[in-house]
């Protein structure tokens, strides 16, 4: 496991309880990422993982509990408050704008302005967008294709990259930020799977903590530092990649193995 | 397809300890990735097919013509009939296009008009100043669009808001006449039948019409509008993928109303133009010429999906119905073969687009299988 750099967790999730009416989707889920550290978030249909994770974004409040970002309280009532935190999202569906290109898609909602008169009317300075995105790229150590190409015309596996390195590029200040993963893969092929993976890693190498939210377990053991598996709305295991067998992972996805955590009141 | 990941990083340092040993032995290091595949040739001209393709259409339409209705098409003043005629269907245009770009169809267009230059034209015949009675008529424009923005973003549905506003404004129009016409308004006259620039009373040059101008700085501010400022990219990428723009911090449903707006005002002033041609009010809106519009933009290629598309070509698409109308009329041939004709070439180029776009697409995949069938 790579060290953490720091004591404090990047982001930390105590007591979470979720509930939709009488449905309780998650009940008392203590979760922490530290910086740099990357956690896979497993579990099987219905285990809570969406919930849980649109509780990270901001999408949903919880019913209870409490959201720490660097040690400070947060109450997240939309994605913006997270974002505004230096929590963000990749969804699954990467939300990128098909017809513009890269560049404009990276900048999306922090555009630069010209400078001078023109800037004042809002003109934006391509030039410089498309330079600064390819330099943030390059930091990321990714190559997806010029610049000025639309994301229409690219492969799945760059328009993922596109999607996280954006949201990437937003959590890079100058405290790590912290990335939520849903499913990053699970439309790629092999080939571009492991370039998403190696770009999974380099971020938490530059500090980014992140949680990944998937399915797929040698995803998990080829990115994640630790794994969390949820299970009917319940954390039954949280453990290092590194040791854990992975039947037993199977075992506490599929709830054939009792939790680590054994439930104090039974609902 | 290639992504090629920086591998001067070493990769070895940064795998996690914990991960499981078997891949790291198999590839002590991520394999080079295939770079410099890029997209190819064949798919490059396809696009600018795609894209441009409306352009070499119009060029050889005018080639064909100028041949066909010779002496009479290829000439000066020919050409400024055809930009005149297309003027009115180019505004109108240019709202409907700009309204579906940003994900709206806005079939209050002929309502708004109507409404808008009604109200300009009782304040003419009021007396009030001219500009302030062209002000009113492009602020009732600004109007309707908020109300049909707003209503919208409620989660009903545009079209039908739309049409209810159509409704209500043709309505409201025929109340400001008082079930009359607003007749001679020859104030209007600058901005309608007078030609700018004549040299020698028309003998040499006979002038560039009102209109035309008006569609120029429309045209232009327009495209530089949606291409160049921030305003106009997000307007745009909310056309495309609203929810996209919003996840992005964006308050998006603001650039909803602007879509609305800016449709609306469009409609205002194609009301105006309209009435400073005919220096008449009329309160009956002409539904017609939002289909006029629809095809004008339809033949731009302006998808209905939204986001994607170009004010330029929308120019095209209107000055093509204007050219076909031209060329047939000289020709002597009965005014109803333009319509017939402008369908025909709509769905042409509609059958055309589909082609172009599948053939697209399936190259872009082969291309994403050929780096699968590339051995790592």
């Amino acid at each position: 496991m790579s060290a953490p750099t720091s004591e404090t967790p990047a982001l930390a999730l105590s007591g979470i309880e979720m509930h939709y009416g009488f449905v309780r989707a998650l009940s008392d889920i203590d979760v922490h990422v530290m910086p740099g550290e990357v956690v896979g978030l497993l579990g099987d249909n219905g285990a809570g993982k969406s919930t849980l994770l649109k509780v990270m974004s901001g999408a949903h409040r919880p019913t209870h509990g409490t959201i720490a970002v660097h040690g400070t309280q947060h109450t997240f009532h939309a994605p913006s408050d997270a974002a505004a935190a230096g929590v963000q999202m990749v969804y699954q569906d990467l939300s990128l704008v098909e017809p513009q290109d890269i560049a404009t898609n990276l900048n999306m909602g922090q555009e630069t302005l010209r400078t001078g008169p023109l800037g004042w009317l809002g003109f934006v300075d391509r030039k410089a967008m498309r330079k600064s995105s390819e330099a943030e790229l390059d930091r990321l150590g990714v190559r997806t294709a010029p610049m000025s190409r639309p994301v229409e015309m690219l492969s799945g596996g760059q328009r993922q990259v596109v999607a996280i390195a954006r949201s990437a590029i937003r959590v890079n200040g100058e405290r790590g930020g912290i990335l939520l993963l849903d499913e990053p893969t699970a439309a790629l092929g092999y080939e571009q799977t492991r370039n998403v993976e190696a770009l999974i890693r380099r971020m938490a190498d530059q500090g980014i903590a992140i949680v990944l939210v998937t399915h797929d377990l040698p995803l998990c053991y080829e990115v994640a530092d630790r794994m969390v598996i949820l299970n009917r709305g319940r954390k039954v295991a949280d453990v290092p990649v590194a040791g854990t067998d992975r039947d037993h992972v199977v075992g506490w996805i599929t709830g054939s193995r009792a939790s680590m955590f054994p439930a104090a009141t039974p609902a | 397809m290639a992504m090629t990941t920086s591998n001067s990083q070493t990769p070895g340092a940064t795998a996690p300890e914990g991960a499981a040993p078997a891949p790291a032995a198999a590839a002590p290091e991520p394999a080079p990735v295939p770079t410099g595949h890029d997209v190819p040739r064949s798919v490059s001209v396809l696009v600018f097919l795609r894209d441009r393709g409306i352009f070499m259409l119009w060029g050889l339409l005018i080639v064909v013509f100028a041949f066909w209705c010779s002496p009479y098409f290829f000439t000066l003043d020919n050409a400024l009939l055809i930009a005149n005629a297309g003027a009115l269907t180019a505004i109108f245009a240019a709202g409907v296009g700009i309204g579906i770009m940003t994900g709206v169809l806005d079939l209050s267009l002929p309502g708004t008009a109507a409404f808008a230059s009604c109200v300009t034209g009782w304040m003419l015949t009021e007396g009030y100043a001219t500009w302030l009675a062209l002000l009113a008529g492009l602020a009732c424009g600004v109007v309707v669009g908020v109300f049909n923005g707003l209503i919208s973003l409620r989660g009903f549905n545009p079209i039908i808001v739309t049409i209810g506003s159509l409704s209500i404004l043709t309505g409201l129009a025929a109340v400001v006449a008082g079930g009359y016409t607003f007749p001679g308004l020859v104030q209007l006259e600058f901005m309608g039948t007078h030609r700018y620039f004549r040299i020698n009373g028309g003998e040499t040059f006979p002038g560039i019409p009102a209109p035309v101008f008006i569609v120029a700085v429309v045209f232009v501010i327009g495209t530089i509008f949606l291409t160049r400022t921030r305003e106009g990219l997000r307007l745009m990428a909310v056309g495309a993928n609203g929810e996209a723009v919003r996840r992005a911090g964006i308050a998006s449903n603001r650039y909803v109303v602007l879509g609305f707006v800016i449709s609306g005002v469009l409609a205002a002033l194609g009301g105006l133009v309209n009435t400073a041609n005919v220096t008449e009010a009329n309160p009956n809106a002409s539904p017609g010429i939002i289909f006029t519009a629809l095809t004008a933009v339809a033949l731009a290629g302006v998808s209905l999906t939204g986001g994607r598309g170009s004010l330029p070509r929308v120019l095209v698409g209107a000055l093509i119905l204007a050219t076909i109308t031209n060329g047939l009329t000289i020709r002597g041939i009965q005014p109803y073969w333009a319509t017939v004709c402008t369908g025909a070439l709509l769905i042409g180029a509609l059958l055309l687009e589909r082609l172009i776009q599948a053939s697209v697409e399936e190259r872009l995949m082969a291309m994403n299988l050929s780096v699968h069938e590339k051995k790592v």
